[in-house]
């Protein structure tokens, strides 16, 4: 495991969020759209620099009931103590989305143990290609997504695991500037165990735009 | 013979898994005494909006006109023996329905199958939950079921998100479950969430029926287990209120 997924305190900007839906094998973008939230169903065209070279692994609780609370560190830095067992291993970064999923920069973050499996594929593969590319990103696609079936009876459930690729290297866009936080902002909730009724959606979708290779 | 052979039923269904648990006693009128209900003129709305939809998405030339067209052709066919005065007001929304229906639908292309047959198998349960879904866009992985009202939801409600879920679940892998309301006014497509969640609900409260129609094979025993709220709209249609009155005396 590539990431191996310790801990380290951070916190900082509110920056737009992609989520990945492990329960759907979905990835949507979060737009504010009038005061509200609005989800972007970006999978089929998913496609995205993704900045590993400051990639954070930490511990991350979403389940604040508000912002969620990150104790992530750089890779390869200390890793912060786990602040509650609220907290679960995860991982943060920026990605720069293509220009048919959004073409902004955006917050990546997860504690769903499916995605972490997909993202320490991603980033083995991007420590072994990245030797023959130094100083440059991954350009990263979304081939599928892989049914995790756990459990038994009426406790079975089934998760995606997402199944990226390495579709090219790019140099890093001006735009994908990572800068160390002290707290996160609108973070992706993703990966928390309902421990209430669950929520049957609200979130207004739109059709999914046509699909180009184009990142400007 | 298990308990679901014991009274002829051969598959469960979201709606009749919503309908135990909204009027038990309307479940073991309809399902285990045989009794029939009529089907008013909202139900038959929603069917003809979808018709009008269907032709419009399956023939992206056809005008709106000839599309609300279908879909009145098939609501006076549906309600020509109805009496129900609310037959006026449905009439007179279907147009908008089928204009708003699909400015929402059409930007997702041509589906890939509609009115598709989904079944699932549950552990433990001894017949299917099966289901249709209304449209299918298998290129970009999206699922659809429509839903008319006159009143735009803010959310999905817990009876439509069982019901999606269901038809999530049974599609497999990365399919995006969605819903679309749509008023005369306006329209809603939302994302369903927590799906895994909603099909356990789902199989638990078929598990629950299938416990329940285990006590007796006999349906007037099962009968007497339930009474009917005869003042919900489930007993509202005369001949439903009749049969309720001679099934338990209220």
């Amino acid at each position: 495991m590539a990431l191996g997924f310790p801990t380290g305190g951070d916190g900082g900007d509110i920056i737009p969020i992609i989520k990945f839906d492990a329960r759907a094998g979905r990835m949507f973008r979060r737009d504010r759209i009038n005061g509200e939230n609005e989800q972007i169903d970006i999978t089929q065209d998913f496609k995205a620099i993704f900045d590993f070279e400051n990639v954070e692994t930490g511990t991350i609780n979403f389940n604040t009931g508000s912002a969620p609370d990150f104790a992530v560190a750089r890779y390869g830095d200390r890793i912060p103590p786990k602040p509650s067992d609220d907290h679960k291993p995860g991982v943060r970064l920026l990605v720069k989305l293509g220009k048919d999923s959004g073409g902004d920069v955006r917050e990546l973050a997860s504690t769903a143990r499916v995605f972490l499996t997909g993202i320490d594929n991603l980033h083995n593969a991007y420590l072994d290609g990245v030797k023959a590319n130094h100083g440059k990103l991954p350009i990263v696609s979304l081939t599928s997504c892989l049914p995790i079936t756990t459990g038994e009876g009426a406790r079975k459930s089934t998760n995606y695991s997402p199944v990226f690729n390495v579709v090219g290297w790019a140099d890093r866009p001006a735009d994908l500037t990572y800068i160390p936080r002290a707290k996160a902002g609108d973070g992706a909730a993703q990966g928390a165990a309902p421990s209430a009724p669950p929520a049957t959606g609200s979130t207004r979708v739109s059709a999914p735009s046509a699909s180009s290779d184009d990142f400007g | 013979m298990n308990p679901f052979e014991a009274h002829g039923i051969e598959h469960l269904s979201p709606s009749s898994c919503n309908l135990f648990t909204a009027a038990p006693a309307m479940f073991v009128m309809q399902k285990c005494l045989k009794k029939s209900s009529s089907v008013g003129p909202a139900a038959h709305r929603g069917t003809s909006v979808e018709t009008g939809i269907v032709h419009g998405l399956m023939n992206p030339s056809a005008s709106q006109s000839e599309c609300a067209d279908k879909a009145l052709d098939q609501f006076r066919t549906l309600t020509s023996m109805s009496g129900d005065p609310r037959v006026d007001k449905e009439i007179n929304a279907l147009p908008d329905m089928v204009r708003i229906g699909l400015a929402e639908l059409r930007p997702y292309g041509i589906p890939s199958s509609t009115q598709g047959r989904i079944e699932l198998q549950v552990e433990g349960l001894d017949v299917p939950l099966m289901g249709f879904y209304d449209f299918e866009w298998e290129q970009s992985g999206v699922l659809i079921d429509l839903k008319t009202t006159h009143a735009l939801p803010s959310q999905i409600s817990q009876q439509h998100a069982r019901q999606v879920a269901l038809y999530a679940a049974a599609r497999g892998n990365n399919i995006s479950p969605r819903i679309t309301y749509v008023t005369g006014k306006k329209c809603a497509t939302y994302q369903l969430e927590n799906v895994a969640d909603h099909v356990a609900a789902l199989s638990r409260i078929a598990m629950t029926i299938q416990k329940f129609l285990a006590i007796s094979s006999d349906p007037m025993e099962l009968a007497s287990l339930v009474v009917p709220d005869t003042s919900t709209f489930y007993f509202s249609d005369p001949v439903s209120r009749q049969s309720a009155f001679e099934i338990w005396g209220i």
